[in-house]
């Protein structure tokens, strides 16, 4: 149908010229599209088909790879890890959503009342951003140490007894969610920035009018506001969380007793010390079906505050 | 203005990426059938476990015995040489395995040995074992390298568990350095003693995570003369009170003495490093710990030295040694074994090359690697070797020689070894962090999923 | 593999967000007048009213949170940044001595040489730029042609690829990465083996279902009139695309080429599995799989070290990259 929608000024030439028009504008078109479409089909498409297929094969790349039906999903079932896994990434995700979320719009309001410092406040706070990942974990390791890790040190001049960090299962989790918020803030703060500037100042003027105060005005503009971008923000968020791996693997290894080992990091595991590619693939099946809710959802949002 | 410049543009990147890819995978004859077939060709084969950069003594004999052996055997060519440290990193071990990428002969630590061979992804070595000279006078370690009277690799180092400790922090301590502790009891006052320094100061330093806490609950529960899994592999055998035993000890040098620390260390280099730093009192360990801390770590070398493990029974087989990868041809077996025996398994060549490990300020005189019966040839040889060319003092090591003397091995638990590795990993790094950790429900918790395991992989 | 999502850097377009278009240039965040010092400049309305903020007390609480907000965003952001550069210059001994030391006791750059010199950082660094600049060269050339053909060429079948292509945005990069790995391991038909070579980075890269979105937007928008016009000089498409449609495309190539950079040269876990050889490492990963070994003084070094490039770049393109980034996650 794409193919009809010829522009008026061409049409007015001759049935045949319009068909070798159309040959060649195709040809052309395919020609541009090659390239992309060659890597699609070999690093998306087919990857995402393959990963079905091998969830239910069993293969150690020398031998001819098996059919085993439902064998891995049983392997990866009985995993001890495998319910800490899932709920560990809930427990992140959740954590990370009320720190990466709420502490970057907050920061936001912040910035956009200040008339003073906003291309330095703005500058920092996204620095973190650009550091590779590697680096600003294993920046946070070291300040974790207990003995010698910046953050115990600060807590010992206050006189307040240090803490575990990593090494303890209770705040293990919520020290990577601290690293994972510092690393990230910066894009929400910016993103968040950049829509309350576009809010009609007329609004917050008329809200003044009716005698709203500065928190209702921020419940009753701010917000609605930036409503959608938020609930964006929020879906692509969850989505990203949920595919934590980092910092688990720099920092903790999934421990201490599995209280920080994740999906993700379970799945590259199987596939990468204990040698079960398999295994690994059939558990990022059950993510990929997980995370395509979640993406539909978004879509969804998307697609019904456009129309 | 130049119309053409994109397409060109395109058609130049998408010739770019089809020279390059050819050109890596004319690069990749590793693993491929073929690429040594060509009779008069020489045989191209890949190693790994080049010694560090950080290791320069141990890099530069490398390097020499690398052009050496390729001078003496015109016919094998040693086309790529790689270096990563640790030789065996799961990180990249793996990728490397499940890609085929894998060097023609590779490294392989103990606990993956077992692995390795069930999954079929080690060549069978079996037929050409013969032309290795020293092959018959192997101590039982090879025996691990077997599997239903088939060879699959041949170690090249092995040793006992055994107490490393810091002489120098056991002087600060109070502690007398030339008799350290004989029983648990005793490690425990001295780890006290030790964590007593000051802030920074730990007793004793224990693995907790990423399956080396499991290795050292292994090493600990044989040394109590405990087991892991039952003689048939079928069953968790940890639950008995030899196992927690081990536990418990742990939690009260951490809870009741606070003699370990607080820092967990979840890697083999985190123990060694923080060992290194010269604040550690003791550790588990065998005696290339220290080798290790000296070379790899920059550890004082003479400031530690190693004693037989506490009250043991048995003593847990440790070491590494090599295999072939699977997709090697006959030619590169054959070749990949020539460089095994002359760089491991020559006396007086290549790693037991003692005149020149001398002249090269590497240590000679430590009692490993044990790889031969003390009464063959080669155990004979290795050993008048190390005595004529010793240059440290043997009182670093006299403690463990004499302590481990008499005392059985006991081999990794089996193929699983990793898995149940990960498992044990959960008390291990409960009873280091919890002080209200319930050693009992710890312990048939991880049998429960030990078993459950084992069932699913029969 | 390049991450649309989960680098945090990049977010879908709200081509729903009911935020009304700005032009690029009517910045509320633009340059604000210098003014006598006196009043608070209320140049723009926010949800503070201007009124309230120039009375005495809404003076003293805007210094207030100002002052409060500058010490904690320094202390937060700035302050790590200068733990490391000095950490780098002491000694295990002084890193591990309780109370820290503010100041290194000696002013000593051993600790960089010897990172640079162990982990041989310069050639980890050549290998990341090889990496990223490839990667944007592929990107820019594929994508760009791509979108093209699928909003101006419109082809048949033209909006099934589209479709699938923006599919692939539902599946993040990382549940995929097990079977994506095996395709570079061991690419289907032609059977070459891309690991360890820059192409395991460049060519996933290029199949980015946001960037040939943002893309095809932006071409979209672009008036048939002018493309017309060159069609009726006797332009062939690919004279058109070159001499028409890049031109004026110039702020949305800035933000594709940003994002692919700054995605390759954050992106971990990929790396992780496609290039093993630690001669072919990324910054990211070189530093990562030898931090274990490293005396802390030396890991902390090189910590410095890969951070430098970035915040360099950084503090040279800040503008474009601030805005490159929020433009392309709001408004596509």
């Amino acid at each position: 149908m794409t193919t009809a929608s010829v522009p008026a000024a061409s049409g007015r030439r001759g049935q045949p010229t319009r068909l070798r028009r159309a040959v060649k504008r195709n040809l052309t078109a395919y020609g541009f599209l090659c390239g992309a479409l060659i890597c699609f089909a070999l690093f998306s498409w087919y990857p995402m088909v393959r990963e079905v297929i091998l969830s239910f094969q069993k293969t150690n790349f020398v031998d001819p790879p098996e059919w085993v039906g439902l064998e891995n999903f049983r392997t990866i079932l009985q995993d001890p890890a495998f319910w800490p896994a899932w709920i560990n990434t809930a427990l992140f995700t959740l954590l990370a959503l009320v720190c990466g979320f709420g502490i970057p719009f907050i920061t936001a309001i912040v910035l956009n009342e200040l008339r003073h410092a906003r291309a330095y406040l703005r500058f920092v706070v996204y620095l973190p951003v650009i550091l590779p990942p590697a680096v600003a974990v294993l920046l946070f390791q070291w300040f974790y140490n207990p003995d010698y890790g910046l953050f115990n040190q600060i807590l010992g001049f206050f006189h307040l007894s240090g803490l575990q960090w990593l090494n303890s299962t209770s705040t293990a989790l919520i020290s990577l969610v601290i690293v994972s918020t510092w690393m990230n803030m910066g894009t929400g703060t910016l993103i968040y920035l950049a829509a309350l500037q576009t809010i009609p100042s007329e609004l917050y003027e008329a809200a003044e009018l009716d005698g709203a105060g500065l928190f209702k005005r921020i419940r009753h503009v701010t917000i609605p506001q930036t409503r959608l971008i938020l609930l964006v923000m929020l879906l692509l968020q969850i989505v990203a969380t949920m595919q934590v791996f980092i910092e688990p693997y720099l920092l903790t290894g999934g421990g201490p007793e599995n209280a920080t080992v994740s999906v993700v990091y379970l799945m590259y595991q199987y596939a990468f010390s204990f040698g079960n590619l398999n295994g690994g693939n059939a558990l990022g099946l059950m993510l990929m079906i997980v995370l395509m809710v979640f993406s539909a959802i978004y879509l969804r949002v998307s697609r019904d505050n456009t129309v | 203005m130049k119309s053409h410049k994109l397409s060109l543009l395109l058609v130049t990147g998408l010739t770019l990426t089809a020279a390059a890819a050819c050109g890596s995978d004319d690069g990749d004859d590793g693993g491929r059938p073929g690429a040594a077939s060509g009779g008069t060709a020489p045989v191209s084969i890949s190693v790994n476990c080049e010694p560090p950069k950080t290791n320069k003594a141990q890099r530069a004999t490398f390097e020499e015995d690398l052009a050496a052996f390729q001078k003496e055997n015109p016919d094998i060519k040693i086309s790529k040489v790689t270096d990563a440290f640790p030789c065996y990193d799961p990180r990249t071990f793996e990728p490397k395995l499940a890609s085929g990428d894998l060097e023609t002969v590779f490294f392989v630590n103990f606990p993956n040995v077992g692995r390795l061979i069930e999954s079929g992804q080690a060549a069978d070595i079996t037929p050409y074992v013969d032309e290795i000279k020293t092959f018959p006078d192997y101590n039982s370690s090879i025996d691990l390298f077997k599997k239903d009277g088939k060879i699959y690799g041949l170690p090249t180092d092995g040793y006992g568990m055994g107490l490393v400790y810091n002489k120098e922090v056991f002087t600060k301590a109070g502690l007398d350095p030339n008799t350290p502790p004989k029983t648990w009891a005793e490690v425990r006052a001295a780890a006290k003693k030790i964590a007593e320094l000051g802030p920074g100061y730990v007793g004793y330093g224990e693995y907790s995570g990423n399956n080396v806490g499991g290795w050292h609950f292994t090493a600990s529960i044989y040394g109590r003369g405990g087991s892991v899994i039952t003689p048939d592999g079928k069953k968790a055998a940890f639950n008995t009170p030899e196992g927690k035993a081990v536990l418990e000890n742990l939690h009260q040098m951490r809870w009741v003495d606070n003699s370990m620390g607080s820092q967990l260390y979840i890697d083999w280099p985190a123990l060694m490093k923080a060992m290194a730093g010269g604040k550690m009192g003791m550790m588990l360990g065998a005696p290339d710990v220290l080798i290790a801390l000296r070379n790899d770590f920059g550890g004082k070398f003479e400031n530690y030295a190693i004693t037989a493990q506490p009250e043991a029974k048995a003593l847990f087989n440790g070491g590494a040694g090599y295999m072939i990868n699977p997709k090697a041809t006959p030619e590169q077996i054959k070749a990949g074994l020539k460089w095994i025996e002359y760089e491991f398994l020559t006396p007086g060549k290549g790693q037991l090359d003692y005149v020149r490990a001398k002249g090269a300020n590497l240590t000679v005189g430590q009692p490993y690697p044990d790889l031969y019966r003390p009464d063959t040839p080669s155990g004979q040889a290795v050993d008048e070797l190390r005595k004529a060319n010793a240059n440290i003092d043997a009182a670093q090591f006299a403690g463990w020689v004499e302590g481990s003397r008499g005392i059985p091995p006991k081999a990794e638990p089996g193929p699983y070894a990793q898995e149940i590795y990960k498992v044990l990993d959960t008390p291990m790094s409960a009873v280091l962090t919890r002080k209200d950790a319930d050693i009992d429900q710890l312990l048939s918790d991880a049998e429960a999923k030990v078993n459950s395991l084992l069932a699913s992989k029969s | 593999m390049s991450d649309v999502t989960s680098s945090g850097i990049t977010v879908m377009p709200g081509r729903s967000a009911g935020i009304p278009p700005t032009s690029p240039r009517q910045g509320h965040s633009g340059r604000r007048q210098r003014r006598p010092r006196k009043p608070i400049n209320t140049q723009f309305r926010t949800a503070v009213s201007p009124h309230q903020l120039n009375t005495a007390r809404g003076r003293i609480v805007y210094w207030v949170v100002l002052v409060a907000v500058l010490v904690s965003f320094t202390a937060a952001f700035v302050f790590p940044f200068y733990w490391m550069l000095t950490g780098a210059m002491k000694s295990t001994e002084e890193l591990n001595s309780i109370p820290p030391t503010f100041l290194p006791s000696h002013f000593s750059l051993d600790g960089y040489l010897q990172a640079w010199d162990l982990l041989d950082l310069g050639r980890l660094l050549g290998n990341t730029a090889v990496y990223a600049g490839g990667a944007w060269l592929l990107t820019l050339t594929f994508d760009v042609a791509a979108a093209y053909a699928l909003s101006k060429l419109r082809p048949a079948l033209g909006k099934v690829v589209l479709a699938m292509m923006l599919s692939t945005l539902m599946i993040p990069p990382m549940v995929i990465m097990l079977p994506a790995y095996l395709t570079v391991k061991d690419v289907p038909l032609l059977h070459w083996n891309l690991l360890n070579t820059p192409w395991a980075i460049w060519l996933p890269a290029v199949a980015n279902g946001f960037n040939v979105f943002l893309l095809k937007r932006f071409f979209d928008s672009i008036p048939r009139e002018l493309l017309e016009a060159a069609e009726i000089d006797g332009a062939s498409s690919g004279r058109i695309l070159w001499s028409v449609v890049i031109p004026i495309s110039r702020p949305i190539l800035g933000v594709i080429s940003i994002l692919t950079v700054v995605n390759v040269w954050r992106d971990f876990v990929w790396p992780l599995l496609v290039l093993p050889d630690s001669e072919k490492m990324s910054v990211s990963i070189g530093i990562a799989s030898l931090s274990s070994q490293m005396p802390q003084n030396v890991l902390v070094a090189s910590l410095v070290i890969a951070s430098i490039p970035t915040i360099v770049v950084f503090f040279l393109f800040q503008r474009h990259i601030m805005a490159g980034l929020t433009a392309g996650s709001l408004k596509g």
